[in-house]
């Protein structure tokens, strides 16, 4: 969130604006994740052969797991404040027309999509526990 | 004669379509639209009739009807034509069509583009379906696997290669004008968690089109050098893999099923609503579904490829990953279902099909889940349970929800209503007939029948089945035909529609029937979702031109842009009038993409050298055109500027967005260099010394400086330095020259072949990338040069330099990225 207000912005309840990029920061998280995770996997498979163990991919699969996890946590936690905000008046619509209407529907949005990125996060990592080699 | 209507008719004069064979040149999106649509509606019904004939030689066993040679070509051009020509342009067609009235624009911000991505997209289509006449159709598949594709003989596959390159043109142009418009050209007021559900689809769908054609364009850049040079990319015998064309191909591949589906979503988002007369359920959810499926429908392009022998733990990673898209995917489908639950539902037309859609649909979703496990996939792999999934995905998140939304747009575009007798004839003969067609193929895929062949004998046992599926095509085709004939019988004699027919509570129903060619009387201030169900006063608002806008007092063409987020007015933009430019540019493109085919490379370089002409005079005389006041009244008060440059600009954004993409391509081009390292161990090959350090090091500091200079004119400029400024640029012109010269020098000097092995062909194949592109940016540094030696580019009006210095942070940085691995990864090895 930007601490710089634009000059139209009025003051907010639930903090500073939102913007498109914060909506899209955890399924950006989940593709660099994914494409970490198949890359790495993939280079390591080709130059180390077919009988290779998966033991040490596994351990950096879920290093990475975790440390996405904890980008998505993190992105969670800066708009939590306005999903409280948005509990309390029970108005899932957002269809004011003003910044603060904008902003809170932006960060439901972006709430929503931290939950189904931690989810595909976690989906991509439960092939690497079930597999011992790279066959 | 009052004001208000001396307005009007100054607002008529100005938006006027052109007459006789004029129009034509029309730039309109209200025409361009339609012309979009009928082309791509053309294309499907031939498509059509080609899966007809596929049908009818599967109908019986041992059938002669065509021949295997044929029957290739039949099922490649089906898949390219539905494909290419029908499923992505409608979703262009539509958007450019509605788009602006939904927004309330007067118009999108290029509409010379998009009349140019139309002209484009018809002479590709005419080009590529024509090959059949000729007996000189692609005749591969439609994914174009090489070594089939390499190694066959004629000229099939360079016309699939070159004409569905050229037809990509015309999809990245459509998705750069959507994004803008979505972005920038909002109704005042209208926040962007007010934008109606199509706005959002647009925007994922505009976005996906970035990420995912440029791969494709890029796969295409190296499988023309292979089939035109010799560049042994997918050649195992020389260092290549064809599977580096099976993952460029599906990574624009299946990207490309949710770029088809998502709009047609967005259609039934439209349409459930109003026929359920209630705001859809659950608005920010479905903004969260489309969003979420654009990014995971990134992750599942592997799924097409189970079966070629990938390590299992890739099967597994983009296992999980198709399996997960199915969330946000049923997350839309429950939020219909959550709108039509609550409301009132209106017994129509449209809303039948959009039924018949979610129906249709939930199928092919839960074949969709089945074929994800990849188990499962190593069974039915290549037979007609895959063309069963498929067909029911593609028909039922498409076709069907397409047909709703041209019932439901018909009267928008037209004024006049469709038939509902002849509707729901139509609606039960495809729906009845599609199902017959393509449910027992779920059965012939477990029975064992293989996709794409042309013939299989009696005793196999699955002769009933298709015959079946062969009578229920006929059935759908004669739905479809009843649709079409629906919509082009004459209607003169019929009385128009009533304005907002349907009830609807979106902006785009709140135009006169008949239609004014400029749209909006006025543009009103927007105050929520549905502004025609809530606000009571809007459609006297805008007929009485109490809006904003209310004029062309200048008697030019204008539309409002507006800040990204929370609309704010921020500058009248002129926008392109009728011309032949855009229409002449684009016969000019598809000479270069089309000579190519039988290597006339004089033809070539002439339909090159016209196109350019054509496109420097286009923008010469139709951009960034120095207004003859810094200001202009929009009415209520308010002042906005005529001009204004850099990010605040549609210009910046369309050169933003369309470099987004070119670089998308140029990763897919550099990954082609790191997929060869993965799969040889001695990479660059032993014995191979090119292209050394040091001719690639000078390419690199010759690219920054290039780049600093640039953007240095820029500072220059803007801080009044007027000659310091085209100084720069001259040294920028020479600077580009010489790392282009400089980049090339290394792989000349040390002797790399590309014809020898893949690593020299990869090494050049990235070498002729960026070099192509030093040109283009020596092109635009001389015209900004030229602009400012002829007063069209000043301190204050520097919206060009702004984005050429743009296309200079992309270049600059492909061309040192470029420089550094072909001259630094052989040192790392």
């Amino acid at each position: 969130m930007s601490a710089k207000r634009a000059h139209n912005e009025v003051e907010r309840e639930t903090g500073h604006g939102t913007d498109l990029w914060r909506v899209i920061a955890a399924p950006i998280i989940w593709a660099g994740h994914f494409l970490f995770c198949y890359v790495y996997a993939a280079i390591y498979c080709e130059k180390a052969g077919r009988s290779a163990s998966l033991d040490h991919p596994t351990t950096v699969v879920i290093v990475a797991t975790l440390v996405a996890l904890a980008g998505i946590g993190w992105s969670t936690h800066h708009i939590w404040r306005v999903r409280a905000r948005s509990l309390t008046d029970h108005d899932f619509e957002y269809e004011h027309n003003t910044p603060e209407e904008r902003h809170r529907f932006l960060s439901h949005v972006a709430l929503m999509l931290c939950v189904l990125s931690a989810v595909a996060v976690l989906y991509v990592t439960i092939p690497m526990l079930y597999l011992g080699t790279c066959q | 004669m009052t004001d208000k209507a001396a307005e009007e008719k100054r607002l008529a004069r100005v938006w006027a379509r052109p007459r006789g064979w004029g129009y034509f040149s029309d730039v309109n999106n209200s025409v361009v639209g339609l012309w979009y649509i009928a082309a791509a509606f053309a294309f499907m019904l031939f498509g059509g009739a080609l899966a007809l004939i596929i049908r009818l030689q599967l109908a019986v066993p041992d059938n002669g009807l065509v021949s295997a040679e044929t029957y290739n070509q039949l099922f490649t051009l089906h898949g390219t034509v539905m494909m290419f020509l029908f499923a992505v342009p409608i979703f262009e067609a539509v958007a450019i069509l509605i788009l602006p009235a939904m927004l309330g624009a007067r118009d999108l911000p290029f509409p010379r583009l998009s009349a140019f991505g139309f002209w484009c997209f018809l002479i590709g289509g005419v080009f590529v379906c024509g090959s059949i006449f000729f007996n000189a159709a692609p005749d591969a598949g439609w994914f174009m696997y090489p070594p089939l594709s390499t190694e066959q003989s004629g000229i099939g596959a360079d016309i699939w290669l070159l004409g569905l390159s050229f037809i990509e043109v015309a999809s990245i142009a459509a998705a750069v004008e959507l994004i803008v418009g979505v972005l920038k050209c909002r109704a005042p007021g209208m926040h962007i968690n007010l934008t109606p559900p199509y706005g959002w689809y647009v925007l994922v769908v505009g976005a996906m089109i970035l990420f995912a054609f440029p791969p494709l364009i890029a796969g295409d850049f190296l499988f023309e050098l292979e089939r035109a040079f010799d560049w042994p990319f997918f050649d195992v015998t020389r260092g290549g893999d064809p599977l580096l064309w099976q993952h460029l191909f599906w990574i624009f591949g299946h990207p490309e099923v949710y770029i088809i589906f998502l709009p047609a979503i967005a259609l039934l988002a439209m349409i459930i609503p109003t026929f359920a007369q209630r705001p859809i359920a659950g608005y920010s959810w479905i903004v969260l579904s489309a969003i979420g499926t654009g990014f995971l429908s990134f992750g599942l392009w592997v799924h097409h490829m189970f079966t070629t022998g990938l390590p299992s733990i890739s099967l597994g990673f983009f296992s999980a990953a198709s399996e997960a898209v199915a969330i946000p995917t049923g997350i839309q489908l429950f939020v219909f279902i959550a709108t039509v639950m609550l409301g009132n539902v209106v017994r129509t037309v449209p809303m039948l099909f959009c039924l018949g859609a979610l129906a249709t649909f939930i199928v092919g979703g839960l074949t969709g889940v089945m074929i994800a496990v990849a188990p499962f996939d190593f069974q039915v792999h290549d037979t007609y349970f895959i063309v069963a999934h498929l067909h029911y995905t593609l028909i039922g998140g498409m076709l069907f929800p397409v047909m709703a939304g041209v019932r439901y747009y018909y009267p928008f575009a037209t004024g006049k209503l469709l038939s509902r007798k002849l509707g729901i004839w139509s609606f039960w003969l495809s729906f009845i007939g599609f199902n017959v067609a393509f449910l027992p193929m779920h059965l012939t895929g477990l029975l064992g029948m293989p996709r794409r062949v042309f013939t299989y004998g009696a005793e196999r046992g699955w002769d009933t089945l298709n015959m079946i599926s062969t009578i229920g095509a006929f059935v759908l085709a004669a739905g479809f035909l009843l649709f079409v004939w629906d919509c082009v019988r004459p209607k003169r004699g019929q009385a128009y529609a009533p304005r907002n027919v349907w009830n609807a509570g979106t902006l785009e129903w709140v135009g006169k029937v008949p239609a004014d060619d400029y749209g909006l009387r006025s543009i009103p201030q927007i105050n929520s979702r549905y502004p025609l169900w809530d606000d009571k006063d809007l459609l006297a608002t805008i007929d009485e031109g109490r809006g904003l806008l209310a004029h062309a007092r200048e008697g030019r063409r204008e539309t409002l842009v507006t800040s990204v987020l929370d609309a704010e007015p921020v500058q009248v933009l002129r926008v392109g009038t009728p011309t032949w430019l855009p229409m002449l540019a684009a016969i000019g493109l598809g000479g270069t993409f089309i000579f190519p085919v039988w290597k006339l490379w004089w033809l070539t370089l002439g339909s090159g050298l016209f196109f350019l002409a054509v496109l420097l005079y286009w923008l010469w005389t139709g951009t960034g055109e120095i207004p003859e006041k810094q200001s202009k009244d929009i009415g209520d008060g308010r002042r906005v500027p005529l001009y204004v440059a850099g990010p605040r600009s549609t210009g910046w954004w369309a050169m933003f967005i369309t470099m987004t993409g070119d670089l998308t391509a140029f990763l897919a081009v550099l990954f082609g260099y790191f997929f060869f390292w993965t799969i040889h161990t001695d990479f660059p090959p032993v014995g191979v010394d090119g292209p050394g350090w040091q001719w690639p090091l000078m390419a690199g500091g010759l690219t920054l400086a290039t780049w600093t200079v640039t953007l240095g004119a820029r500072f220059a400029n803007a801080a009044g330095q007027v000659v310091l400024s085209r100084i720069l640029l001259g040294a920028g012109l020479l600077g580009a020259a010489a790392s282009g010269l400089a980049l090339m020098a290394g792989p000349w000097t040390t002797g790399l072949d590309p014809t020898s092995h893949a690593y020299p062909a990869i090494v050049w194949g990235l070498v002729v990338w960026v070099v192509l592109h030093l040109m283009a940016g020596i092109i635009m540094q001389a015209y900004c040069l030229a602009r400012s030696v002829f007063n069209r580019l000043t301190p204050t009006h520097d919206a060009d330099l702004w984005n050429v210095t743009l296309y200079w942070h992309f270049t600059g940085f492909c061309a040192l990225l470029t420089a550094l691995v072909i001259g630094g990864f052989p040192l790392l090895q």
